[in-house]
């Protein structure tokens, strides 16, 4: 391991939003001129044609320049490359971007745009505090029921607007990638605090509540076989007519109407659910006044959720359970179960009606079709995750062993798991597109789980080589997002390879403190280059820091060329984007 | 299991080789018109052929038989493969001109047939670089097919079908033919249906055979095409007349688990990285001139009513793309033919010439290098304006890379002091001029010139009595066989002329660990011109002998030690000069060689352990085991040792594209007297003519350095040696502009302009072309004001990007193909 890298405290932006007519704007902004900017020479690119630029003004050392096409910040002294030129845009730091005049206030400014004015401060904030304040805006804010994917808002840029329900089809996977972060920052405090600092207790709590949320969805369905759900409302949610909800009364669970259950003619249909629920996972909701028979679960479970939960097991269990017997029994117990399921129904995973879901599909059946064919390097390498992950958790091999040695022996599954970049990339020569057009975003999240857990339970020196290899078959198109949450996986995985910790380090300073989506301007920037791809896909040409581009999960190429947000502009995210990254990297030591 | 055989039909055509050119046009038009008339015979049949050249001589000769080829293309029955100019030897033309061969060529196919070629086809090019993956991707290529090296002299290379990655992270689907590439006969036939039907089982994949007359044009023949469908009438129903295309889109769509390769595909010919020195030279030049010419057009051409020279640097580069086909740059022609090209290259450099020249005018035209009282000074006295002696001449220099360059350069008159446009003295001398004629001397001055931009040197005419002598100092000094700067100091040997201690200063490390540059004789009776099946040059014949060695020079400037060396009746004459704050040695070679059936090598050895070869190669470089086996580069090559400590000595060359490595030992091929076009030495007794033989003038540069290659300075001082600053005296005028300036910004050292030009399609957009040189990823700002254009893009390692910006700033990323082909 090399020396730690130093996160240093770094600036972040707050900007504060007024409609026009706003008691709270300066009544002096409304009528405060700038003069126009010589940006004669300027020697860095531009957000905005320098034609474009209309009002200058000064903070200390620091310049800004206003647009009819945006904000620019200017910091010749900045230490980092990316620092020295700042854009600002609508919607979500600015009201629009027409700007009218810029009026400094001490370090901050006051920005008068077409419709709105905006208060901008650049506070000084350490890489930790970030952290906690996006935790704390995802624990306020995105949590439902110990969930945390994202809430859909009434208003834009209204946190207070909130639609207090949403569900996400994969609620599993996002609060896993939650949970993951939360026990590493637990790792962390006890490893640097002690066991009984308050914030390691505080941290334990949370990462805990986290991990319940998780296990509960491998038992809210009641079904008794090892099953998943992808997510599950309760009583007084309202059920969107998205995918297949099953409702729970006396023991049964029966298919709601939906368009899709309607089309597959399931709607109605009633199976058993007699089994119990955990006690204590069950007090996720009974502990505000639910029960079983208030449950609708959501069912057609993919094999994302299924390798994030098998992930999370093995990170809970080392990390967290280690201090909770009676957590670490019921990790081992749904590994088991869920193990046994997807082994027992020929590698996949059975819904209610007896057929394997859509997308959770492991078997050489599957692999064997024209489809499967690009998937079967990415899903058997996380058939053998599981395999391997369920032995070490549970200490048991038996059944696991036999399984994990017929896949990899007689099935050829560990040689598949290298597959991924040429499979994908003959696919894109035989459909005559850019391999990039066809890379499916969230599948990064899903190789990182699967390639991070193999490298690190294996020790079959053969096998293990093939697993890096594998891994290595992805960053082709991984590496192009510099996520930390990517980056930081493959190099435990794979010691040996380099990774980019400054760039990393780039990506911590300049993520924002709020998951609040509301888009930003990325289409016609002057500074950005646009490459259309052979399909007609626009990308940009360099990847623009996280606070000037999008808001999105682990499951959206970030150098797409577009302006939205990724769950739409009406939106508040999840916080695990950066907690997993930063946590992950704490513990490990990547940082200090 | 899919074990169909692709049927291609097709022609070899070398435009020159063992004929000239002429002869090779007359030869396209009767393979086209043999192979449109047998497509007409024969239902089913499909024709492919390369080379958009091929293609542009039939538009213009035989327009008609154009015309039929164009509608049997539509029809698919007619398929251009390879979206360059020619096949060209695929291991000495630069990332630019790979870029060039794709553009004039696939715009070509576009305007004529609506579609560009999916797939690159080299079939007989002697080897491929490591970087064609990426070259094919950017010029819209995805499939391959090659057949140079073959299993008997590269049997690590997967057979016959692969996937084929260049370290940027490009790929291309590969086929390998396994035999050859012009089947005819039934004897051939018959020997190789069976093979490939063999191999298509065993591989589990379908195979391609390519037959017709070939090498000479010629085609399918009606005997050929006959005895195929008969056979597949008896049995062979897996043999179908298709072409490289429709074999990639099968095998695609067959879902298959192939092998992957991400190295070079080398060695074939390893003779042809130095064969015939007057064509490597030629390449070399033109493609430096051109792209500079084309730089300077376009900043000229922003900032003024100069004509944009787009279509001239297209004919230009169309003559340095032909002359790049595998049997011309490899030097295994004919004699005749390197007249022709000799002609060809100087019309493409007078194209340069011109350009340049025009556009530096006008740019010079437009600085403000007025000074008051000037004009009172000029009387009918004075001989011309350069000898005004009340008042400093000025001086622009031009600096056409995308990098700040400080170096010496050269005005042909004496100097008293030279200045810069802030007044400050800098360093000159006064050199010995290559006349008789005049003051016999010539000025040399230190110039400090931004990238991609201008600075104005004023100079005090030596006979001036308006100015002091200079008074600067300088880091240079020399005494009998020893020269040093601030950061080397260099021994030579008066026994074998050679380097006897190359040191830096910075860390007292000496990199001569034993013979340095001492020129070495090596025998070359055995190889022929391509040296088949030959792969070191290893029969040392001779030390070339000292015959002087003297210090020439020693001033500000520059330090020079002349030693001339002689073998026989030839001689070398190295005048190695040493720049004030340089940190490596110049060489200047002047060589008279007429010693048939030899090679000239220059040897620099350093001592030390696990010693790794590394070259310049396009868009990239490469490491290569040091095992004495000749190995092609662009612009240099390097030997570095050592364990925790790492040394190294690298060798630029101006001319030269060949280097062996032996051990510890890295040599410069730099002449390589074989017979012309001897092929396999089949040689009857005959006064024959040699392809190196004559008078030969060069330049190569001694780099030491500490760290890895790649971690040095080399990629920039190699481009330093061959695009050079250019000085241009210019008149008292007032002006626009200022003294000095630069029109590009690059914040990223490891990033590098390659193009700056107008858009082929008249739009008046410019593409920039940029690479990344060190093998690290990066992003980088870009700021070119006269586009009023300033962007971010990102690289990954050896990635070379194309960038077009419209007239409002606004830019696209796109590939060689500018963005014009949707």
């Amino acid at each position: 391991m090399k020396k730690p890298y130093k996160l240093k405290p770094h600036i972040c932006r707050f900007c504060s939003l007024y409609p026009l007519g706003d008691e709270r704007i300066p009544p002096e902004l409304m009528t405060y001129k700038n003069e126009t900017p010589d940006l004669e020479g300027f020697p860095y690119p531009l957000p905005s044609k320098k034609s474009d630029y209309t009002c200058f003004a000064r903070t200390g050392d620091i310049e800004w320049y206003g647009a009819s096409t945006g904000l620019t910040r200017y910091d010749k002294n900045a230490e980092r490359d990316e620092d020295v030129v700042m854009y600002f845009s609508a919607d979500r730091d600015l009201y629009d971007n027409e700007i009218k005049a810029i009026m400094p206030d001490g370090e901050n400014i006051w920005v008068l745009t077409a419709t709105g004015a905006a208060y901008i401060e650049m506070k000084m904030i350490s890489a930790e505090e970030k952290a906690l304040l996006l935790l704390a805006e995802s624990e306020k804010y995105v949590d439902r029921r110990g969930m945390k994917s994202q809430k859909r808002l009434e208003k834009l840029r209204e946190l207070d607007s909130i639609f207090p329900y949403g569900h996400s089809d994969n609620d599993g996977s996002f609060t896993v990638g939650f949970s993951i972060g939360e026990i590493f920052r637990y790792a962390t405090y006890k490893r640097e605090k002690g066991a009984d600092h308050p914030d390691t207790i505080e941290a334990r709590k949370v990462a805990t509540r986290a991990v319940e949320a998780n296990l509960l969805l491998l038992h809210v369905h009641c079904r008794g076989d090892g099953f998943a759900a992808r997510t599950y409302l309760c009583a007084d949610e309202p059920v969107p007519d998205d995918g297949l909800f099953l409702r729970i009364t006396d023991n049964k669970a029966v298919c709601l109407e939906t368009t899709d259950s309607i089309k597959k003619n399931l709607a109605g249909k009633v199976i058993d659910a007699s089994a119990e629920i955990p006690e204590r996972l069950a007090k996720l909701f009974t502990d505000l006044g639910y029960s079983k028979n208030d449950l609708i679960y959501k069912a057609d479970t993919s094999s994302d959720e299924i390798t994030h939960h098998f992930l999370h097991f093995l990170i809970a269990h080392e990390y967290l359970a280690c201090d909770d017997f009676e957590l670490d029994e019921l990790i081992k117990t749904s590994a088991k179960s869920l193990m046994a399921h997807i082994i027992d129904h020929g590698y996949e995973l059975h819904d209610f009606t007896g057929e394997p879901t859509s997308w959770a599909k492991w078997s050489t059946r599957y692999f064997n079709t024209e489809f499967g064919w690009v998937d079967g390097a990415l899903n058997s390498a996380q058939l053998l995750m599981y395999h391997l992950v369920t032995m070490k958790i549970t200490g048991e091999e038996g059944r696991w062993r036999e399984s994990y040695d017929y896949l990899v022996n007689e099935l050829g599954y560990a040689d598949m798991a290298m597959t991924h970049f040429d499979r994908l990339y003959q696919a894109s020569l035989s459909g005559d597109y850019d391999f990039v057009e066809d890379i499916m975003y969230g599948d990064h999240m899903l190789a990182t789980l699967a390639f991070w857990g193999l490298c690190v339970l294996e020790t079959n020196e053969d096998l293990l080589k093939k697993y890096r290899y594998g891994f290595k078959a992805w960053r082709t198109s991984i590496e192009r997002e510099h996520v930390p949450g990517y980056d930081l996986p493959y190099a435990i995985a794979c010691p040996d390879e380099e990774i980019d910790l400054d760039r990393i380090a780039g990506w911590f300073y300049r993520t924002n403190c709020s998951r609040l989506a509301a888009g930003v301007s990325m289409v016609g920037r002057h500074d950005v280059a646009v490459r259309t791809r052979r399909n007609g896909y626009k990308e940009i040409s360099a990847l623009m820091p996280p606070d000037e581009t999008f808001i999105s999960k682990y499951d959206r190429n970030p150098v797409e060329y577009k302006n939205e947000d990724s769950g739409g502009t009406m939106c508040v995210e999840s916080c695990y984007v950066y907690t997993f990254g930063y946590w992950l990297g704490r513990y490990y030591g990547f940082f200090e | 299991m899919n074990n169909k055989i692709h049927v291609v039909s097709n022609a070899h055509l070398d435009p020159i080789w063992l004929w000239r050119w002429q002869e090779g046009c007359g030869e396209v038009l009767q393979t086209f018109r043999s192979a449109v008339d047998r497509i007409k015979e024969y239902k089913g049949l499909v024709f492919t052929c390369s080379s958009a050249s091929y293609y542009k001589w039939v538009e213009e000769i035989d327009p008609d038989l154009f015309e039929e080829i164009r509608k049997l293309v539509k029809k698919g029955k007619w398929v251009p493969v390879n979206g360059w100019w020619v096949q060209p030897d695929c291991n000495m033309p630069s990332a630019e001109s790979f870029a060039r061969q794709a553009l004039y060529s696939q715009l070509y196919y576009f305007e004529k047939f609506g579609k560009i070629c999916q797939t690159g086809y080299n079939v007989d090019s002697f080897g491929h670089n490591a970087m064609m993956p990426q070259l094919l991707n950017k010029a819209g290529m995805r499939c391959y097919v090659m057949m140079r090296p073959g299993m008997h002299e590269n049997a690590e290379i997967p057979e016959n079908l692969f996937w084929w990655d260049s370290a940027d992270g490009s790929r291309v689907l590969t086929y390998r033919i396994p035999c050859s590439y012009s089947i005819s006969g039934k004897k051939d036939i018959d020997r190789e249906i069976p093979m490939l039907r063999e191999r298509a089982e065993n591989s589990g994949h379908g195979m391609m055979m390519f037959f017709g007359v070939g090498n000479h044009g010629g085609g399918p023949t009606k005997g050929d095409i006959d005895y195929l469908l008969e056979l597949k009438e008896k049995g062979y129903e897996e043999l179908e007349f298709s072409s490289p295309n429709e074999y990639f889109e099968e095998m695609c769509a067959d879902r298959l688990d192939l092998p992957t390769w991400n190295d070079e595909l080398q060695h074939h010919a390893s003779g042809c990285y130095s064969a015939t020195s007057l064509v490597k030279q030629l390449n070399r030049k033109a493609e430096f001139w051109l792209a500079n010419a084309e730089k300077w057009n376009t900043v000229s051409a922003k900032l003024s009513d100069l004509p944009k020279g787009t279509e001239e640097f297209g004919k230009a580069w169309q003559e340095v793309c032909f002359n790049q086909f595998h049997d011309i740059l490899c030097g295994c022609s004919i004699m005749e033919a390197y007249d022709d090209v000799r002609d060809s290259m100087g019309y493409a450099m007078k194209i340069a010439a011109v350009e340049e020249n025009r556009a530096m005018l006008k740019i010079a035209g437009m600085v403000d290098t007025w000074l008051d009282g000037v004009s009172d000074s000029v009387s009918l006295n004075e001989r011309h304006h350069c000898r005004n002696l009340k008042f400093p001449r000025p001086v622009i220099v031009f600096n056409p890379n995308s990098f700040e360059v400080e170096t010496n350069v050269r005005t042909y008159h004496p100097s008293k002091k030279v200045e810069d446009s802030d007044g400050k003295e800098v360093i000159f001398q006064n050199i010995r001029s290559s006349r008789s004629n005049d003051s016999h001397l010539d000025t040399i001055f230190k110039a400090k010139v931004p990238a991609l931009g201008y600075a104005t040197y004023w100079l005090w005419h030596a006979d001036s009595d308006f100015t002091d002598e200079s008074v600067l100092e300088s880091d240079i000094k020399a005494y009998e066989l020893t020269f040093e700067n601030k950061y080397i100091k260099a021994v030579f040997d008066d026994k074998t002329g050679g380097i006897k201690s190359l040191v830096t200063k910075e860390n007292g490390t000496e990199y001569v660990g034993g013979e340095f540059c001492v020129p070495t004789v090596v025998d070359n009776s055995e190889p022929d011109t391509w040296a088949h099946n030959i792969f070191k040059f290893d029969k040392e014949i001779a030390k070339m002998q000292l015959e002087s060695i003297e210090l020439v020079e020693c001033g500000n400037a520059r330090a020079v030690m002349r030693v001339k060396h002689i073998y026989n009746g030839s001689y070398l004459t190295q005048d190695y000069i040493l720049e004030s704050e340089s940190k490596l040695i110049r060489v200047k070679c002047r060589a008279l060689w007429q010693e048939p059936l030899t090679i000239l090598k220059m040897p620099v050895t350093v001592d030390g352990e696990n010693p790794i070869s590394t070259y310049e190669i396009p868009v990239g470089i490469i490491k290569r085991p040091c095992n004495g086996e000749e190995e092609p580069a662009l612009t240099w090559g390097d030997i570095t040792v050592g364990n925790e400590i790492r040394k190294g000595v690298s060798l630029i060359s101006d001319a030269k594209y060949s280097y062996d490595c032996p051990g510890k030992t890295l040599r410069l091929t730099m002449l390589r007297n074989s017979i012309f076009a001897d092929h396999y030495s089949d040689r009857p007794a005959a006064d024959f003519s040699y392809c190196d033989e004559g008078l030969h003038r060069f330049e190569y540069a001694v780099y030491p350095h500490t760290g890895e290659a790649e971690c040095s300075e080399i990629q920039k001082l190699a481009l330093q040696l061959n695009s050079k600053l250019v000085a241009v005296p210019v008149s008292y005028h007032k002006g626009s502009m200022p003294q000095k300036k630069s029109f590009i910004s690059i914040n990223k050292p490891n990033i590098r302009l390659d193009a700056f030009k107008f858009c082929e399609d008249s739009s008046g957009d410019i593409v920039m072309r940029f690479r990344e040189t060190d093998g690290n990823a990066v992003r980088t700002a870009i700021v070119c004001d006269i586009a009023d254009a300033g962007f971010y893009a990102d690289f990954n390692k050896f990635e070379i990007k194309t960038f077009r910006v419209d007239s409002e700033g606004y830019v696209i990323e796109t590939d060689f193909l500018e963005g014009i082909v949707k």
